[in-house]
């Protein structure tokens, strides 16, 4: 159909106008300030790659690898676990079990909850003394096992994880059954008619025919796994403890660009170049994700 | 779909029934709490309260400020969510009803969106807000909520009406409609579905959303339910009766609101990513 231009305009730039101020002019204008050390007010000062210098190779060097590390080890972690763990539960519901609407309704309820209250709420429930996780085991007799979850450096990143897996989980489930069920039912049933058992449906015909969506929600968690910050906001505080074994770059970040006690130095120049560093880390997936969204249509 | 025996069934349903207790007791755990006094959750953590203490849920309530974050997060939800059909079914019909140049690159910049956290950019959002005294304030979360909600919204409204024939709208053309009224008369009635899915999935989203509340507002009469929550947390740490009752408190309306409409919010939450 045709359209006036002035009426084109008219339906877009609302959109198109607080998208690019919220969204587009935000990452460029991170870029830019990375070049500067500023503290929010009075002039910014030029100082060229020293904030990325300093991430990089000096002062700021360990806190920035040591949060890096738990990024990519947070990501590669939930994706084997979600991803894998989310097809084989879609496999059971996709059985059509009974009460599986109640169970695909049970599944999905963390998602709907608030990231931070899911962290205060777990943060209760892991507490040392009278949390119900160390009761639990207590009453159970494994009372050795009970332990300071989050307050031991050895243990207190891999509980986070679990959270995360707690409160994640049931949308992988979903995603993943729907892509099961997406499968024309016919292949399945001329399957089982020509004999195959089970397994050999789930390997010859689900797997490499979910393996499509399974890549798509790699890409997402990628992403996803950079922005990593309630949890540990909500259970370990923006200084990431104990010691910084729970440090991500969201919490690093937090601390450079807004400040709280321990920060090794506020400045929203070094947390722009960390923001920048960032963005470079996830550009490229970033790129094979949008290519993959505009190319299924 | 898979064909089990009677044997394994009773297996798979066995691990669902357990996979759904490690999904409730949680919850359970915090509304029990919320009826029991401090004492009584550290000396009998798994029995049911005594007496169901009401005072708890008084006391929470006041002193976590919920009154106040209960109407700051719907106004600022309510509205965010109103803003984002209005601008992004408009920008939708665009898309995918007329030809016109850098129609490619206009919907590529914008999907762009959906592979770029908006957080990272929280920065220049701030001074940004602040610059133009639209920090600590609701209609300052509203506009950014709007303009960070575009990509999905858009993306999803478009394809929902790639979908849908164009032949009516085409007559209504000849005939002499405008592009508005097309747009009112027809598109929006025939994309009602899809607006549904829209409108959930970015009231959930703000409704929950911490992190920019978090770094945009200070002022206490302005927060938000996650923001308002967070600060009692800070503030009445071993408290441990009235922090189960404020998370309840929290939790509870979304929970009910998802036991209505639960399969509405499971499509519109699987579609957001994968489509």
């Amino acid at each position: 159909m045709k359209i006036k231009w002035y009426n084109l305009l008219l339906f877009i730039s609302p959109a198109f106008i607080l998208y690019t101020i919220f969204v587009i002019y935000p990452f460029i204008s991170s870029i830019y300030l990375s070049f500067f050390s500023w503290v929010g007010v009075g002039a910014k000062k030029y100082v060229g790659l020293k904030n990325f210098y300093d991430t990089l190779f000096g002062s700021f060097k360990e806190e920035f690898f040591n949060a890096l590390w738990h990024n990519i080890y947070f990501f590669i972690v939930v994706s084997i676990v979600e991803v894998s763990l989310g097809f084989i539960v879609a496999l059971g519901l996709a059985t059509q079990i009974k009460g599986y609407h109640i169970f695909r309704s049970i599944i999905y309820i963390p998602n709907v909850i608030s990231m931070v209250l899911v962290g205060f709420i777990w943060g209760l429930i892991l507490n040392p003394q009278i949390g119900l996780i160390n009761q639990i085991l207590k009453a159970i007799g494994l009372g050795h096992f009970a332990k300071a979850w989050l307050g031991d450096p050895n243990f207190a990143f891999n509980t986070i994880i679990a959270v995360n897996i707690w409160r994640h989980l049931g949308f992988y489930v979903l995603v993943m059954l729907a892509a099961i069920i997406n499968i024309q039912p016919d292949f399945i049933e001329a399957a089982y008619i020509d004999g195959a058992n089970n397994w050999n449906v789930i390997k010859n015909i689900i797997i490499p025919l979910t393996i499509p969506t399974a890549q798509t929600l790699i890409l997402l968690l990628f992403i996803w796994s950079f922005s990593v910050f309630e949890l540990i906001y909500a259970l370990e505080g923006v200084q990431a403890g104990p010691f910084r074994s729970t440090d991500v770059l969201g919490t690093l970040f937090y601390r450079t660009a807004f400040g709280g006690l321990g920060s090794a130095r506020m400045d929203l120049g070094l947390g722009a170049a960390i923001v920048t560093l960032m963005f470079l880390i996830i550009l490229p997936v970033s790129f094979l994700y949008i290519r993959l969204v505009e190319r299924r249509r | 779909m898979l064909k089990l025996g009677t044997k394994s069934k009773v297996i798979v349903f066995s691990l669902f029934t357990i996979y759904s207790i490690i999904i409730i007791v949680p919850f359970l755990n915090i509304v029990m709490n919320s009826f029991k006094s401090l004492s009584e959750i550290f000396l009998t953590p798994f029995s049911l309260p005594k007496q169901l203490r009401w005072e708890n849920y008084v006391e929470a309530w006041t002193k976590a400020n919920l009154g106040v974050g209960y109407l700051n997060s719907f106004f600022i939800s309510v509205f965010s969510v109103i803003g984002i059909l209005i601008i992004s079914s408009m920008m939708a019909y665009i898309l995918s009803r007329y030809r016109f140049p850098f129609r490619k690159i206009l919907y590529l910049y914008v999907i762009a969106g959906l592979a770029f956290p908006a957080r990272l950019a929280i920065i220049p959002i701030f001074i940004m807000l602040r610059d133009v005294g639209l920090l600590n304030s609701r209609l300052g979360l509203i506009l950014l909520y709007m303009g960070t909600g575009v990509p999905f919204s858009v993306f999803l409204l478009k394809n929902f009406l790639d979908d849908v024939p164009i032949e009516l709208e085409e007559s209504a053309q000849i005939d002499g409609a405008s592009p508005w009224t097309i747009f009112r008369k027809i598109d929006l009635p025939l994309i009602k579905p899809a607006l549904v899915v829209v409108a959930i999935v970015n009231f959930v989203s703000v409704w929950n959303d911490f992190f920019f509340p978090l770094i945009l507002i200070s002022d206490r009469s302005k927060e938000t339910i996650p923001l308002a929550v967070s600060v009692f947390y800070g503030e009445y740490a071993h408290q441990w009766h009235l922090l189960s009752t404020a998370l309840w408190l929290a939790v509870v309306p979304v929970m009910i609101i998802y036991s209505i409409m639960s399969r509405e919010f499971i499509s519109g939450m699987t579609q957001g990513a994968i489509k």
